[in-house]
């Protein structure tokens, strides 16, 4: 008789959000035995070559955490019907953890630029490193659905303080509430101060050595001064890390948006706007500079979020001039589709997971030929097999 | 060139051209029963663009995609199926993982046997078909053929999908509708179950079919 | 047509399933010699000397009438088959091919290039064949100068069908005997008789062969041969039984299967290059020895449709020949939408997987119909009408 340590299902949604990340609680299987699939070291920091090709879960506990930013649909699916959020330990994964364990914190960021195919796993990746960067202590920023600020942003407004400038200013304060919730417990430990008095109008004064949290705060409270604090927020954070208060990892899922030239969305002088001309563009171009230390910086390029650069996955191509000079040096690294053993372990998860029923061998070649083994292609295959 | 021979010749495959057996365990069947050699002498015509000897492949899934075509846009229809059986996945895996190990047996989890079981469940067996005799059109109750019972019961599943509330997409209404059907309750199976009540009340009239 | 089926019969005189049956195969033989056909040796005996030599005996104006058209039939088609053989030199002294060498096919080759038509019937067309293929069969004189009948049954008005029915049930009643025999004996091997790479004639040929015309008689006389097919030891009169069968094409006989080309790495390799379905035109590559790659225009195939039912389709005659992970592709298509390549590539696959795969897929391979053309087109829309069937609204004013 075997007895497990069972929680019932709830979905949680967070209600100070507009967009809803529902996402249920995970199971608790701490005495089952586990298929060979699966590994036990659910923290990323001790993943190494020994857990190549196989899933761990993350925790329950650090879900909600991690995990509010929102996931990918996909990944909500995954999480609605499997109840956990499991993750393949790859090579690139493994590659990049030990990158960032080894590196030199005193010595100006580094940068990584993930490319790969269109579903090859890029922002699975992301995820992990996610988790990296929780468990590590780290304060974490993450961009991660930035294409749909130049398409279907909330609102729209054009700066008062600066010409040319557009802000949206209830997606930032949506960013800042995330940030907070991802980061909360290291920014109240670490209790960054500001290095500069800020002031933007009367109520809005922040004088030096202010609380950074309550910057923050601030920030969710008042969103007409959302973009500025975002602003001064990444400015106080390159100089923390610079002092050595804290240590900052920058993720940035679909980089090459903020290069493009294609939005949705008109300028002051009502013609179609570059994606340069947004407040919360220069942010996150501003984080990624190497004027910093004490930090990482990672980035995904993908070719679904540049409309009018399709021909090729590859960084240079995708950053295009402009972006390839502002994040020069910068170390490529390629997320393939999966290889035989991959496949066959995703193929057994999901039946595992009673996704899919037993497969002959001949449909095992088939689901090879028809998703070319890509893991997104895959997971589309058997979503309804 | 109206004729109804000029119109037969714009079929490009003459009429001695039988449909092809794609189905490897069919071309089976046929070796067993000692018939596959004639069939070698035969023309078969080129087989269609949705059928596969896949292990995927199922005709009724197939007929099923081809009722919600619209606007001749097959691949939306396959999309909107497809989502559906992810649906039904969705909340069959869920019922499963919070239920004993017990009931577990009990809930189906394949997609394609839900689909199945509810075009079963729903097909009728008799309908009314108007007939007019002395001046009066009589409802009477006839048998139907299989394959018109297979085409009622997925019109009726796909309309009782479109008839509930909008603000669900379409694809999540069609997996409840389907689950329900598969679970003998539902709109599909009330609608089978008044036609069965009319054409019992109709009973009297069943001899105005000769 | 029937002397083909003559000398078929004199063929197969050697071969001895039963010295009864053999007999009875010689009295067909005869039977069809006197007086089915044109044949010269019946008009020699009507000579035009016996003619007057026999005005002495009375002969009807009717009668005489009638010899003389058999006659003068008789001789327009000696003077046909011999313009057509003079024809048939000269051209092959044209084409500058020897005489002897030169077939019927090379015949109707030189024809098509000497006159080329651009008619689209292909029966109006210029045609240069033997007289007995364009000229309608007619029975020879049926009686001599006397007015007697050289057929039994001619007085029936139907000699030949009649004759072909008693010839059923003698055949009938040889297997009784037959049958007999054996149960006393009961050393013989029953084969059962093997009609499926045949079917009857139709109407059209059964008058041929009898050159007599058949309207509703013919169901009657198949209903009656196929009871004596249905005899245990019907294998017997096999050779009477497949004079009213056609052959049917099997897959052989349509087109020969090329062989395989190897190249500079040594794989084998089949290139197809008449791939087309609706709009769609391409060659595809097929390479043995490989592992499944499968690439169109470049791209993979995963990344060049994006519908899963076209990848589904190209993948089909290699999930039906076992191949998937034994043969790569490569393809080159243009024109048309994702169904019409697709489906263009499909056949492309499994035309050139005859060559990697043996004569039993292959037959397996016609009847999941994935070797046969897709000449399907988009119907052309017509004058009158909206489009191709769909026609304006109807107003009743």
């Amino acid at each position: 008789m075997n007895l497990f340590n069972r929680f019932i299902l709830r979905i949680k949604k967070s209600t100070n959000l507009r967009n809803t990340s529902s996402f249920a609680e995970t199971m608790e299987l701490s005495d089952e035995i586990l298929p060979s699939i699966y590994t036990r070291e659910t923290d990323p920091v001790y993943h190494n070559e020994s857990h190549l090709n196989k899933l761990y879960n993350i925790p329950s506990k650090d879900c909600a955490t991690i995990l509010s930013h929102g996931l990918m649909n996909q990944y909500k699916i995954q999480l609605k019907i499997f109840n956990e959020m499991s993750i393949l330990i790859r090579k690139p994964s493994i590659e990049l953890l030990s990158y960032l364990s080894k590196s030199d914190y005193a010595k100006p960021v580094n940068k990584y630029v993930i490319y790969g195919e269109c579903g090859s796993g890029k922002s699975t990746l992301l995820y992990h490193l996610l988790h990296y960067g929780y468990n590590t202590n780290k304060i974490i920023v993450y961009v991660n659905h930035a294409q749909y600020w130049f398409t279907k942003p909330k609102e729209i407004k054009y700066s008062e303080i600066e010409r040319n400038i557009i802000d949206l200013p209830i997606d930032t304060r949506i960013w800042l509430d995330k940030f907070k919730l991802l980061n909360n417990h290291i920014l109240c430990q670490a209790n960054i101060k500001l290095s500069k008095s800020y002031k933007w109008g009367t109520g809005a004064n922040f004088p030096k050595d202010s609380s950074l949290i309550d910057l923050i705060n601030f920030g969710i409270d008042q969103t007409r001064y959302a973009s500025e604090i975002v602003a001064a927020l990444v400015n106080e954070l390159k100089q923390a890390s610079r002092i050595g208060l804290c240590n900052v990892l920058v993720l940035i899922d679909n980089y090459n948006i903020f290069f493009s030239h294609y939005t949705q969305i008109k300028n002051s002088l009502k013609k179609f706007a570059l994606t340069s001309e947004f407040s919360l563009t220069q942010n996150f171009l501003e984080i990624t500079k190497s004027d910093w230390c004490n930090g990482q910086i990672i980035v995904t390029v993908d070719t679904a979020v540049n409309k009018d650069r399709q021909e090729s996955h590859l960084p240079r191509y995708l950053l295009t001039k402009e972006g390839f000079e502002h994040l020069d040096p910068f170390l490529p690294i390629n997320v393939e589709n999966y290889s035989e053993d991959e496949f066959y372990t995703m193929i057994d998860y999901y039946k595992h997971k009673k996704l899919i029923r037993s497969l002959t061998s001949n449909g095992e070649k088939e689901l090879k030929l028809l998703s070319g083994y890509n893991p997104y292609k895959l997971m589309d295959l058997c979503k309804h097999l | 060139c109206r004729s109804k021979e000029s119109i037969r010749c714009y079929s490009v495959f003459p009429k001695h051209y039988t449909k092809p057996i794609f189905r490897k365990e069919e071309q089976d069947e046929l070796v067993t029963n000692e018939k596959f050699q004639a069939a070698t002498y035969l023309s078969f015509k080129p087989a269609c663009i949705d059928e596969t000897s896949s292990e995927f492949y199922d005709p009724l899934v197939s007929k099923f995609i081809n009722y919600l075509i619209k606007q001749g846009k097959k691949s939306s229809a396959r999309y909107l199926l497809e989502r559906a059986f992810l649906s039904i996945k969705m909340i069959q895996l869920q019922a499963y993982n919070s239920c004993d190990s017990n009931d577990k047996e009990k809930i189906e989890l394949d997609p394609k046997v839900i689909l199945r079981n509810a075009v079963e469940n729903a097909k009728p067996v008799m309908e009314l078909t108007q007939i007019k005799r002395a001046g009066q059109v009589y409802k009477v109750p006839i048998p139907i053929d299989s394959r018109r019972s297979r085409l009622l019961a997925i019109r009726w599943l796909i309309q009782a999908a479109k008839e509930k509330t909008r603000t669900d997409f379409l694809y999540d209404r069609l997996a409840h509708e389907l689950i329900q059907a598969h679970n003998n309750q539902g709109r599909t199976i009330k609608k089978k179950q008044e036609l069965y009540k009319q054409c019992q009340a109709n009973k009297s009239y069943a001899h105005f079919r000769w | 047509m029937v002397v083909l089926v003559f000398s078929q019969l004199i063929a197969f005189k050697h071969v001895k399933p039963g010295g009864c049956t053999y007999n009875l195969l010689m009295r067909i033989n005869n039977n069809l010699n006197n007086g089915c056909l044109y044949s010269t040796e019946v008009s020699k005996k009507i000579d035009a000397n016996d003619l007057d030599a026999n005005e002495n005996t009375k002969m009807s104006k009717a009668m005489k009438a009638y010899l003389e058209r058999a006659k003068a039939y008789d001789d327009f088609i000696k003077t046909e088959e011999n313009n057509y053989n003079l024809g048939k030199l000269h051209l092959s002294n044209m084409m500058g091919v020897k005489s002897t060498n030169f077939t019927q096919i090379d015949v109707d080759k030189a024809i098509r290039y000497l006159f080329p038509s651009g008619l689209y019937d292909k029966k109006a067309r210029p045609i240069m064949k033997h007289p007995k293929d364009i000229f309608p069969v007619k029975k020879a004189a049926q009686f001599d100068s006397t007015g007697r009948p050289y057929h039994s049954m001619f007085y029936t008005t139907k000699p030949h069908y009649y004759k072909a029915l008693y010839d059923v049930v003698e055949c009938m009643h040889l297997l009784d005997a037959t049958e007999d025999k054996l149960i006393k004996n009961d050393n013989h091997i029953l084969v059962p008789i093997d009609l499926s790479n045949s079917q009857w004639v139709n109407q059209e040929n059964l008058e041929g062969l009898l050159v007599e015309k058949i309207s509703t008689e013919q169901e009657y006389f198949i209903s009656s041969i196929e009871k004596l097919c249905q005899h245990p030891l019907a294998n017997d009169v096999k050779d009477f039984i497949m004079i009213y069968r056609k052959l049917k094409q099997s897959v052989m006989q349509n087109s020969t299967i090329p062989e395989l080309m190897y190249d500079s790495n040594n794989r084998p390799y089949i290139l197809v290059t008449d791939c087309m379905r609706k709009n769609a035109r391409g060659e595809v590559l097929v390479i043995g020895q490989g592992s499944g790659k499968i690439t169109v225009n470049g791209l993979p195939m995963v990344n060049y449709f994006k519908n899963l039912q076209e990848r589904e389709q190209i993948i089909f005659p290699l999930h039906f020949t076992d191949m998937m992970d034994r043969v790569d592709v490569e393809a080159r298509i243009t024109g048309g939408g994702p169904s019409g390549q697709s489906g263009a590539i499909r056949w492309g696959i499994a035309w050139a997987l005859r060559s990697f795969v043996d004569l039993n897929m292959i037959q397996k391979m016609k009847v999941a119909g994935l070797i046969t053309r897709d000449w399907r087109i988009r119907e052309r829309k017509k004058p009158g009408q909206e489009g191709a069937r769909r026609k304006f609204t109807w107003k009743k004013r």
